[in-house]
C-alpha cells in the first residue's frame, strides 16, 4: 500500500502552488492597462461615478492590501463579487463548470478513440505507406488553429450536412452530447496528433519487446500479441501525456467555447478579461490551476494503478 | 471485427445524437435571437450597457417611451403628463397596469424607482438624476416630481430603460434576487436565465397592451462569434441574429430565406483630436485635417457602403439634426497649403487604434494613407479598447476614432458631453470655446421647441467651424432575420419593439 503514500503527501504541495497562482494572476490582471470601473460605466462615465465604483470594490486601496483582502476572503471560501455581473463570483462560475468539464472529457475521449486505432495501424505497418500516411495526416492536425478548424467543422457537419447543431449547449443529456460532438472533435483533432506520435513509438517498442517475441515464439497470433502485450504497455505513457497536456487542453477550451457558444468557464474568462472583471479572472484562473494540479495527481494514481513497476 | 463493430456503433450514436438535436425544435411563436453577449443583471440601475437595455425594455416599462421613429416621446406607463409653468414640477398620470406578479403599478412604485436610481449606492446613474428634488405619490395613480432646477431634457431622461418602474415591494424584499429574476410590467416576463447561454422570456398576459403582443415568448441566445451567429440564422437554428458585420451584408442579402434589416441608429463615428497638443490647438490645422480626410472613401471601404458620410455631431435622424451643416470637401492639396501657412508642414500625429475592431483598424490605415497625401505623418499605436480609453482621458494621444450612440432622445446629453465643457474634457478632446459652453447651458433651459432647435443648429455650426472633432460616418443597426419573421426592428435609440414582432 506504501506505493500510494504520495496521495497523502501530495496535497501538502498544493498550498504553495495555489498561493503562487493566486499571487501571479492577482498581480498580472491588475498590470494590464484599463480600468474595470470605466468599462462598466461606458462612455458617459464621470470621474465621481468612477471613484464610487472603485471604492465599492476596494480598487482604490494599495495593491498589496487588496491582495491581503483577497487571501482573507479566500480563507473564508469567498472569491468576491463580479464587477460586471454584480453577483458572487462563485455563484457565477458554478453553472459554467459543467460545460467546460464535459468538453474536456469529451475531447479526451475522442482523442483516444482517434489516436489509439491510428497508432496501432501505423505501428503494425511500420515503414509502409499506411504508416507514412498516418504520420503526414497527423501533422496537419497540429497545424490548424482551433477557431478555424471549429468553423470548418460547423460548415461541413452542421451546415452542408446537418448532422450536428451549429452551436450552443442544450438542457437534456442527449442535447448536450449532440452539442459537444463538434467542439470536442475540434480539440481532439489537435490533441490526438500529440497522442498518436507517442503511442506509435510506445507500440513499436512494445512489438519489439522480449515479451512480444516470447509470445510469438509460443505461437500466439500477432493480433493477440498486440492486444495482450503491446497495447497495455502503451496506456501508462498515454495517461501521462494527457496529464501534461491538460493545461493546453483547458487553454483550448477558451477559444473553442467562444466559437461554439458553449456557456462554459472559458467563454466567461474571455469576457471577464475584456471587461477587466478582476474578481472573475482571478477565480477562474484559480479553478483552472487547481484542476491542473488535481488532474496530474489523478494521472499519477492511475499510472501507479496500471503499471505495478512504477513507484512515486 | 471488434473494430468494425465499434465504428458501426459510433455511426449509430452520431445518427441518434443528430436526431435528438433536430427534435429540439422551437415552440411555435417563440422568437429566438442570437447576440454576442449575455446580459449582466436585471437590476436596471446597475447597468449602462446596451446588452442589458435591449432586454430591460422587453421586461420592464417606463413612464414615457420613445416612439419607433426615435423623434418623439409617447405614453408608456404614464397616460399623460403636465409640466408646470416654471418647468420644475412634472405630474404624471399613470394608466391601469399590473406587474407580472399581479400587483398593480402605483405612483408609489414609480416614485420609489426614480428615487432609487438617484440614491442607491449601486446605481450607475446617480449623477444623471441628481436634478430630481422630490418624487411623491399624490394618489395611487398620480406621480409628482419636483426638480431642483429647470431641465428641458428631463422628460427624455424618463424614457431611459434604467429608470423603468419597478415593484417597490419585490425589490425591497430581495434586491439581489430581483436582479436575477425580476418582476416587471413589460410585454414579456423572465421565465429562466441560463447564464452564458440564454434568457428565456415568456409573454406576460398581464401586460397592459397584451392584446397586441403576438409572440408567445422570446429567447435571447448568446453566440459570441460573428461567423457562428450568422451560420445559426442561415441554417434556421435561430430566427434572428443581431450585430451583423458590415462585411457579411451583401452575402446574407443574397440568401432567399433571410431578410437583412437596416434600421437607422444614432451611431456616429468620429475622429477625436487632442486640442492641447502643439499645432492641433490651431483651428486652421484641424481644418486642414478635415480637408485631408476622404470620408466617402472610408464609408465605401470600411463600411462596405452601408454607412453614410457624417457632417454634424447630432446624427442624421436624431432630434434637431442640421442637414445643411458645412461639409468640407476632400482637398489634400489645399490641406497641405493650410498646414504650411500654419507652420505645421512637418506634422507627426500619434493615432490610438482600438485593436481587434476590424472596422477601426481599416479606418486607421485609410486615414494614415490619406493624411500622408497632405504631408502629415501618422504613427499608429494599436491598444486594447479599455486601455485606449485611459489614454484618451489622460490626453496621451493626438487623434483617435471613437463612436457615440444616444441613449436619450434629447440632444442635450451628447451636447453636454461633447461641447458642454463638463466633467470629461469635452469627450477627451480638450476643446474650449466659452461661447459654445454658454449656448449649451442656455439650450438646456429653453422650453420653446423652435427657439431650441435654432440654438442646436447654431451649436452644430459652431462645432463644425471650430473642428471640435472630425465627423466621419453614420451607420445603421444591421440585423438579419428569417423570412417568416415580421416587424423585427429597433428604433434609433436601440429599443427592440418585440411586442410588434410576428413569427409566421
Amino acid at each position: 500500500m506504501h506505493r500510494y503514500r504520495f496521495i497523502l503527501t501530495r496535497p501538502l504541495q498544493f498550498l504553495p502552488v495555489v498561493l503562487g497562482v493566486s499571487l501571479i494572476t492577482f498581480v498580472l490582471v491588475r498590470l494590464i492597462p484599463g480600468d474595470p470601473a470605466r468599462v462598466l460605466l461606458g462612455a458617459r462615465a464621470t470621474p465621481t461615478a468612477i471613484a464610487n465604483i472603485r471604492a465599492q470594490y476596494g480598487l482604490d486601496e494599495p495593491i498589496w492590501l487588496q491582495y491581503l483582502y483577497f487571501l482573507r476572503n479566500l480563507a473564508h471560501g469567498e472569491m468576491g463579487t463580479s464587477i460586471v455581473f454584480r453577483i458572487d463570483v462563485l455563484d457565477l462560475i458554478v453553472t459554467r463548470i459543467e460545460p467546460t468539464v464535459a468538453l474536456v472529457l469529451a475531447s479526451v475521449l475522442l482523442s483516444v478513440l482517434i489516436a489509439v486505432p491510428l497508432a496501432a495501424l501505423a505501428a503494425r505497418n511500420r515503414g509502409r505507406p499506411v504508416d507514412h500516411l498516418v504520420r503526414i495526416v497527423s501533422t496537419f492536425g497540429i497545424g490548424f488553429p482551433p477557431f478555424w478548424l471549429g468553423l470548418m467543422l460547423i460548415l461541413f457537419l452542421a451546415v452542408q450536412v446537418p448532422l450536428f447543431p451549429v452551436s450552443g449547449y442544450g438542457t437534456s443529456v442527449g442535447e448536450k452530447l449532440a452539442h459537444l460532438v463538434l467542439p470536442a472533435l475540434t480539440v481532439a483533432l489537435s490533441l490526438s496528433t500529440v497522442l498518436l506520435r507517442s503511442l506509435r513509438a510506445a507500440m513499436i517498442e512494445g512489438l519489439k519487446s522480449d515479451v512480444a517475441t516470447a509470445a510469438r515464439a509460443r505461437g500466439m497470433p500477432e493480433g493477440v500479441v498486440f492486444w495482450r502485450h503491446v497495447l497495455p504497455n502503451a496506456v501508462a505513457p498515454t495517461i501521462n501525456l494527457l496529464a501534461v497536456n491538460v493545461g493546453w487542453l483547458i487553454g483550448s477550451t477558451v477559444v473553442v467555447e467562444s466559437v461554439f457558444a458553449l456557456p462554459g468557464m472559458g467563454q466567461l474568462l474571455v469576457r471577464a478579461i475584456f471587461s477587466r472583471d478582476y474578481m472573475v479572472v482571478q477565480a477562474i484562473a484559480m479553478v483552472f490551476a487547481c484542476a491542473t494540479v488535481l488532474v496530474n495527481l489523478a494521472a499519477d494514481i492511475a499510472t501507479v494503478a496500471v503499471d505495478p513497476r512504477v513507484k512515486l | 471485427m471488434k473494430r468494425h463493430l465499434k465504428k458501426a456503433g459510433l455511426a449509430a450514436f452520431a445518427a441518434l445524437l443528430s436526431l435528438s438535436a433536430s427534435h429540439a425544435a422551437f415552440a411555435a411563436g417563440v422568437l429566438t435571437i442570437g447576440r454576442n453577449e449575455d446580459s449582466t443583471t436585471f437590476d436596471p440601475i446597475k447597468s449602462a450597457q446596451n446588452v442589458d437595455n435591449w432586454v430591460f425594455s422587453n421586461v420592464f416599462d417606463v413612464l414615457v417611451r420613445v416612439d419607433r421613429s426615435g423623434s418623439k416621446l409617447v405614453p408608456g406607463l404614464a397616460e399623460s403628463w403636465t409640466i408646470s409653468e416654471d418647468g420644475l414640477t412634472y405630474t404624471f398620470k399613470l394608466r391601469d397596469a399590473t406587474f407580472s406578479d399581479g400587483s398593480p403599478v402605483t405612483a408609489e412604485d414609480a416614485a420609489f424607482s426614480l428615487l432609487r436610481i438617484r440614491d442607491d449606492k449601486g446605481s450607475l446613474w446617480s449623477d444623471s438624476f441628481k436634478i430630481v428634488d422630490t418624487a411623491t405619490a399624490a394618489d395611487p395613480k398620480t406621480l409628482v416630481v419636483k426638480l431642483k432646477s429647470k431641465s428641458v431634457p428631463f422628460l427624455a431622461m424618463m424614457a431611459l430603460p434604467n429608470v423603468s418602474v419597478l415593484p417597490k415591494k419585490a425589490v425591497e424584499a430581495d434586491p439581489d434576487g430581483f436582479a436575477q429574476k425580476p418582476v416587471g410590467s413589460g410585454a414579456f416576463s423572465v421565465a429562466e436565465w441560463r447564464r452564458g447561454d440564454r434568457i428565456i422570456l415568456k409573454k406576460n398576459p398581464r401586460y397592459w397592451d397584451a392584446g397586441h403582443v403576438s409572440l408567445d415568448g422570446v429567447e435571447w441566445i448568446v453566440i459570441p462569434d460573428d461567423n457562428t451567429r450568422m451560420l445559426n440564422v442561415q441554417t434556421g437554428q435561430i430566427d434572428a441574429a443581431i450585430t451583423v458585420p458590415f462585411s457579411r451584408v451583401s452575402e446574407l442579402k443574397k440568401d432567399p430565406n433571410l431578410v437583412v434589416e437596416m434600421d437607422p441608429s444614432t451611431r456616429e463615428d468620429h475622429l477625436l483630436i487632442n486640442h492641447e497638443h502643439g499645432a492641433l490647438a490651431k483651428k486652421e490645422v484641424r481644418e486642414a485635417l478635415d480637408l485631408a480626410i476622404d470620408k466617402k472613401a472610408i464609408v465605401d471601404a470600411a463600411t462596405f457602403g452601408i454607412g453614410e458620410v457624417a457632417y454634424s455631431y447630432i446624427p442624421k435622424g436624431a432630434l434637431y439634426h442640421y442637414a445643411q451643416n458645412l461639409q468640407r470637401p476632400y482637398d489634400p492639396a489645399k490641406a497641405r497649403e493650410m498646414l504650411k501657412a500654419a507652420g505645421a508642414s512637418d506634422l507627426t500625429l500619434k493615432y490610438i487604434v482600438n485593436a481587434g475592431k476590424e472596422t477601426d483598424e481599416q479606418i486607421a490605415v485609410l486615414i494614415q494613407q490619406q493624411l500622408a497625401q497632405a504631408g502629415v505623418k501618422v504613427d499608429l499605436q494599436k491598444v486594447d479598447p479599455s486601455q485606449s480609453w485611459d489614454m484618451l482621458v489622460n490626453g496621451d494621444y493626438d487623434i483617435s476614432v471613437m463612436y457615440w450612440t444616444n441613449d436619450i432622445l434629447d440632444p442635450d446629453q451628447k451636447t453636454t458631453f461633447v461641447l458642454g465643457h463638463d466633467t470629461n474634457l469635452n469627450y477627451m478632446t480638450r476643446y474650449k470655446n466659452e461661447e459654445v459652453k454658454a449656448l449649451v447651458e442656455a439650450a438646456r433651459l429653453e422650453t420653446d421647441p423652435a427657439k431650441r432647435e435654432a440654438m442646436y443648429v447654431q451649436l452644430q455650426k459652431m462645432a463644425k467651424g471650430d473642428v471640435n472633432w472630425i465627423d466621419l460616418y453614420y451607420s445603421p443597426y444591421v440585423n438579419v432575420t428569417r423570412k417568416n419573421i415580421e416587424g423585427f426592428y429597433q428604433n434609433p435609440l436601440g429599443r427592440f419593439f418585440l411586442e410588434d414582432t410576428v413569427k409566421n
